[in-house]
């Protein structure tokens, strides 16, 4: 029995497009099979709409979680897209013949498409490079195959590189037990249709080259693919970039320029064969000239002849793309790249993006992107250049309706809902207002990625909204501990969404019940705060986090006390928990204040805590006027009386010197009673003091040392200035030593 | 009298390599070439006609040769530019030995180059005597280059006045010179090219303008890229000029040109070759070409007045010399060099850096 015809091509190769359509054109065949999942024949139809335009690719995804994706990308040359616009032109049928993406999804090590991945052929891909000199394997495939000059020649030149690198090869790759059972199924599927009554002369296969030699064996095919494993994996077509077919398309055969790929299929349509290297000049000339950098159509001209001399110093007939980018260096950018960087960027790999007719299967997720984009005006930011956008939350009461007042508020929902998503559509940026917040600043920038993401949260809901609201309930059931759940409701309310706050906010009820970490209650406690007090620009409303806020705040002060038993390292953050509460307390009239209170001196009382959280409670009621001069005195002498150990005493002082030292130092009696405390000192016991007091001063300033300074003179009689500079001056080297031995004290004994 | 020739031009140096190419020619030889393009490019990046090894000239970078020969091709003028010492004037000399056969039809560029060096001056004498004619006319290398068809060099050209550089704009754009004494206009024949070299770094240059630059495609030539092909370089071009010179030294061993390539791309890129240590750079470009021209000046040390062997010492000076221009500045940063790194490099570096350290009066 004959052969059906075998064409043999190169992924994304504009040559192999052309030649492959003038190879139909002759066969005329009845069935065209191509390599691709052969459960994607459903979406052809929409693949030879008119509205299609490519760069676009067929995703396929796995329906569980972890969600496993593969693409398979179609640019407007390739060979493959080309074949099933021939088909569709020329009522011929068409199938995929390749492992179904259900099973590609299941197959253990995730392979890029095609097979064709750099990993597994590297070493004989650095050898083609050797071979090819300068330009390596991509110069090379350019100048033998994408300048052919006809059908025959690239159909037999492809035929011999795909057996030559098999013959290289074979076995050797990581992925060759996947080819393998790839090539069965494919021989499979052509004698299926063999079988069917389809005469094999009347049959093309189009598949990488590579794989020709694989598929000679058809007849032979007797296998069983029942046991072949099996996920269930859906697919959809989404629209695709250059950028993303350059950086990674999956392809050893490689693609790292599609612009100048496209200047060649157009060249192809043209039948103008030397139209991809003037086009390419002129092309970037325009652009250099377009940001400002005069570009004389003589360079251009010289820079053609410059890229055909090349050429032909290799014996090529027309220049390749090395050859043209170092002919616009050396006569457009003055010998150097990086004045023409740019350009060659937006020449070689281009902006292009695809675009799919509203309806298209595209999950309902992607198809709700796309509402809300045209319902915010949004638009023009999908594109794959980065842009910024600053949103103003606030009403704009210049316009009449609803919708347009509130316009960039519904934006900031929508972008912190892809945000939510880990798509990577919108980043918020910084902008100089802390917590509050009518104002933010984001970069939007498309790419296929974004839609990749926002496909595998398909899984998640239908709409963007709804899988936002789905991944926070799981944030919520996976928390572990306050500050998380404190967080999604903070990421509730930036993304509009009352429902999901609320469910998070029982979350948090009942785990307050339950916790006892000071920090987490104070850090859950603060940023409801400040949900409350600006959540109305976000027109959240703070009515159901009111005494949510409260039993928090209730619970901590339960608390504190206890967590006040500590060492000085736990100290630190009961401080900053202690500061939280203190200042949500004063920003929230509902809060028990008389409660804080009384929590707050008892600390300050009590002897068996962590001075330094004794001090730095007293130093709040101090600041809160609830410690009165005299009270101060008799604590400070209490903690500061001769017999407290040193380390006690001066860590007290410490934790009272954290907060508004204007008090402190604006009170000479205090002073007294320090002065006096240190004159009852033996000299070891002053000695351990010193470090602990050395410490407690290193937060003053100079100013306020100075003022200190001021006091001790009044007290011990002596000049102010003088002690100030005393106090002031930088340690020398000996006294340095000195204190550093202190350092090492031992404090156990 | 041929010993007696200091340096020999390039296309005699290698006259056999000429030749052997030309006699092996298979490729189509453009107007007025000696050869075709492809061999011009064997003949200066190496490799080997019907047995005759052909020595490579300029090492790495191979596709900026294949761009300077292209845009000799195009009748295009190259202007060749790059720091100090990156072989510009080596290439220059011997793309013109090759092309023509004959590398001298240079105009050396000075800040004293007058426009009659560029296009004609006369024999006063006899112009005084018979008026003027093409016999009293002093053709310049330029002139006679556009008469035979033939490439010519400026040297320097960045170190020309001004109006001198402009002498060369609507030479190199109309390719013809006019002589309004004589009313005779001369048209170049086919072949007719300029190249020029440039330098990018020194002081006391003028800006060339953008007129100019025009005319030109330029073409960067930048330091050898990694160390091995500095090494090599270095070697090639070491063994050839000691054999020039009659050092009566055995040549450097690789471990010694390995080092002083070493310090000279270390100084050159403030780093260290492994790119884990900064290092303060010098005054000096320090480039390939002084490497090699600092081994020959040791070898020539070694040879009067050692035992024939390049020794720490004898490196340790012609280093110190090499690297120390501007005395305050420079001497620091060498001294930080030897303490910082090249004290810590272990054993083998040992002797060197012991010679280096009492060399500079410690």
């Amino acid at each position: 029995m004959d052969n059906p015809n075998f064409f043999g091509i190169r992924h994304l190769s504009p040559a192999g497009a052309y030649y492959l359509r003038c190879f139909l054109d002759i066969k005329q065949p009845e069935l065209v099979l191509v390599e691709g999942p052969s459960d994607f024949n459903d979406i052809l139809k929409d693949i030879t709409r008119k509205e299609t335009k490519p760069p676009i690719a067929v995703l396929a995804y796995t329906k569980e979680v972890p969600v496993r994706t593969i693409l398979y990308p179609f640019a407007e040359y390739s060979p493959e897209y080309q074949a099933i616009l021939w088909c569709e032109e020329n009522n011929t049928r068409l199938r995929f013949i390749d492992l179904p993406s259900s099973t590609f999804l299941a197959l253990p090590e995730r392979c890029p498409l095609y097979a064709e991945g750099e990993e597994g052929r590297t070493s004989v891909y650095m050898e083609l490079d050797k071979i090819c000199g300068s330009g390596g394997h991509e110069t090379f495939w350019e100048r033998t195959l994408e300048q052919a000059e006809s059908l025959e020649a690239y159909h037999k030149g492809a035929k011999n590189f795909g057996a030559n690198l098999r013959s290289l090869t074979e076995g050797r790759e990581d992925n060759w037990a996947e080819t393998v059972l790839r090539e069965a199924y494919m021989r499979q599927q052509i004698k299926d249709a063999v079988n069917s009554g389809i005469k094999p002369e009347n049959i093309v296969v189009v598949t990488g080259s590579y794989h020709v030699e694989g598929l000679k064996n058809w007849q032979d095919s007797n296998e069983d693919f029942k046991g072949m494993p099996e996920t269930e994996a859906v697919h959809t077509l989404m629209p695709y970039s250059y950028y993303r077919l350059s950086t990674r398309s999956g392809y050893g055969a490689g693609n790292k320029a599609p612009a100048y790929y496209s200047l060649l299929w157009e060249g192809f349509k043209r039948n103008e064969p030397g139209y991809s290297s003037y086009s390419y000049l002129v092309k970037l000339a325009a652009y250099m000239r377009k940001t400002g950098n005069p570009v004389s159509a003589a360079s251009v001209i010289e820079a053609v002849r410059l890229a055909e001399a090349l050429a032909m110093l290799r014996d090529g007939s027309r220049p390749a793309l090395c050859d043209l980018r170092d002919a616009a260096i050396t006569c457009i950018g003055e010998g150097s790249f990086t004045a023409i960087s740019l350009g060659t960027a937006d020449t070689e790999i281009g902006t292009a993006i695809g675009t799919l007719p509203d309806g298209v299967i595209r999950t309902s997720i992607q198809d709700d992107f796309y509402r809300q984009l045209n319902k915010l005006k949004l638009e023009k930011y999908r594109s794959p250049v980065c842009q910024d956008i600053m949103l103003d939350l606030r009403e704009n009461r210049r316009v009449k309706s609803e919708a347009a007042a509130f316009i960039d508020l519904h934006r900031s929902f929508f972008l912190h809902q892809l945000r939510i998503l880990n798509t990577s559509f919108a980043a918020q940026q910084k902008t100089n207002q802390d917590n509050a917040t009518w104002q933010e600043h984001w970069m939007l920038q498309w790419t296929p990625e974004a839609e990749i993401a926002l496909v595998e949260s398909a899984l998640k809901g239908d709409t963007v909204a709804g899988a936002a609201s789905f991944e926070m309930k799981e944030r919520v059931e996976n928390a572990t501990s306050m500050g998380q759940i404190a967080l999604v409701i903070e990421d509730a309310c930036y993304c509009g969404m009352e429902t999901a706050a609320v469910y998070a906010t029982k979350a948090l009820q009942r785990m307050t019940v339950d916790t006892i970490s000071v920090e987490d209650l104070a850090e859950t406690a603060q940023r409801l705060s400040v949900i409350i007090q600006y959540g109305n620009i976000r027109k959240a409303d703070p009515e159901p986090f009111q005494p949510m806020l409260s039993q928090i705040f209730y619970r901590a002060c339960l608390v504190l006390e206890g967590a006040c038993i500590c060492d000085d390292t736990a100290s630190q953050i009961i401080i900053s928990a202690i500061g939280k509460l203190d200042s949500t307390e004063l920003a929230h009239d509902f809060l028990d204040t008389e409660e804080w209170l009384k929590t707050l001196s008892n600390i300050a009382r009590h002897d068996n805590l962590n001075t330094k959280l004794s001090g730095f409670a007293a130093a709040i009621l101090l600041e809160r006027g609830s410690l009165d001069t005299d009270s101060l005195r008799t604590e400070v002498s209490r903690r500061l009386s001769a017999g407290t150990p040193a380390d006690l005493g001066a860590g007290w002082f410490e934790g009272l010197a954290m907060k508004n030292k204007y008090a402190l130092i604006a009170r000479l009696s205090l002073w007294e009673s320090l002065n006096i405390y240190l004159t009852t000192l033996e000299d070891e016991e002053f000695k351990r003091a010193l470090v602990f007091l050395r410490r407690a001063f290193s937060g003053f300033s100079a100013a306020e040392k100075d003022e200190i300074a001021e006091n001790l003179g009044e007290i011990l009689g002596l000049d102010g200035r003088e002690t100030s500079e005393a106090v002031n001056t930088v340690l020398d080297e000996s006294s340095q030593e000195i204190i550093d031995s202190l350092g090492d004290f031992d404090f156990d004994f | 009298m041929e010993e007696q020739i200091l340096r020999l031009p390039a296309e005699q140096l290698f006259q056999n390599e000429i030749d052997a190419l030309i006699a092996a020619e298979k490729h189509p030889v453009p107007a007025g070439w000696n050869m075709s393009p492809q061999s011009v490019k064997t003949y200066i990046c190496g490799g080997e006609v019907n047995g005759t090894k052909i020595t490579p000239k300029y090492i790495g970078h191979e596709r900026l040769v294949e761009i300077a020969i292209s845009t000799l091709v195009t009748d295009r003028a190259l202007l060749l530019t790059g720091e100090p010492g990156t072989a510009k004037s080596w290439l220059s000399e011997h793309l013109t030995a090759a092309i023509n056969g004959c590398s001298t039809k240079v105009v050396q560029g000075t800040a004293g180059t007058t426009e009659e060096q560029v296009k004609y001056s006369w024999n006063y004498a006899m112009l005084v005597a018979k008026g003027p004619s093409v016999e009293a006319m002093l053709k310049s290398p330029v002139f006679n280059a556009m008469e035979t068809g033939t490439i010519a060099r400026v040297e320097e050209i960045s170190r020309c006045a001004s109006e001198v550089q402009d002498a060369l704009i609507s030479l190199l754009s109309e390719k013809r010179i006019s002589v309004p004494e004589l009313a005779l206009e001369v048209p170049a024949k086919k072949g007719f090219s300029v190249i020029a070299t440039a330098n990018t770094r020194d002081k006391g240059v003028n800006e060339m303008s953008a007129a100019l630059k025009r005319r030109f495609n330029i073409v960067i030539l930048p330091a050898p890229a990694n160390l091995e092909s500095e090494m090599e370089i270095v070697k090639t071009r070491v063994s050839q000029l000691s054999e020039n010179l009659d050092l009566n030294a055995s040549l450097p061993e690789e471990d010694v040109i390995e080092k002083v390539c070493t310090i000279f791309r270390e100084l050159r890129n403030g780093e260290t070759l492994d790119r884990k240590q900064k290092v303060k750079g010098t005054s000096g470009v320090l480039s390939t070409a002084e490497a090699i021209s600092l081994l020959c000046n040791s070898m020539a040390l070694a040879g009067s007045f050692g035992n024939g062997i390049v020794s720490d010492t004898d490196l340790a000076s012609a280093l110190q010399g090499a690297v120390i221009k501007d005395e305050e500045k420079d001497n620091m940063a060498w001294k930080e060099y030897l303490e910082n790194i090249m004290k810590k490099r272990g054993s083998e570096w040992s002797g060197l850096y012991m010679a280096c350290k009492d060399l500079s009066g410690e």
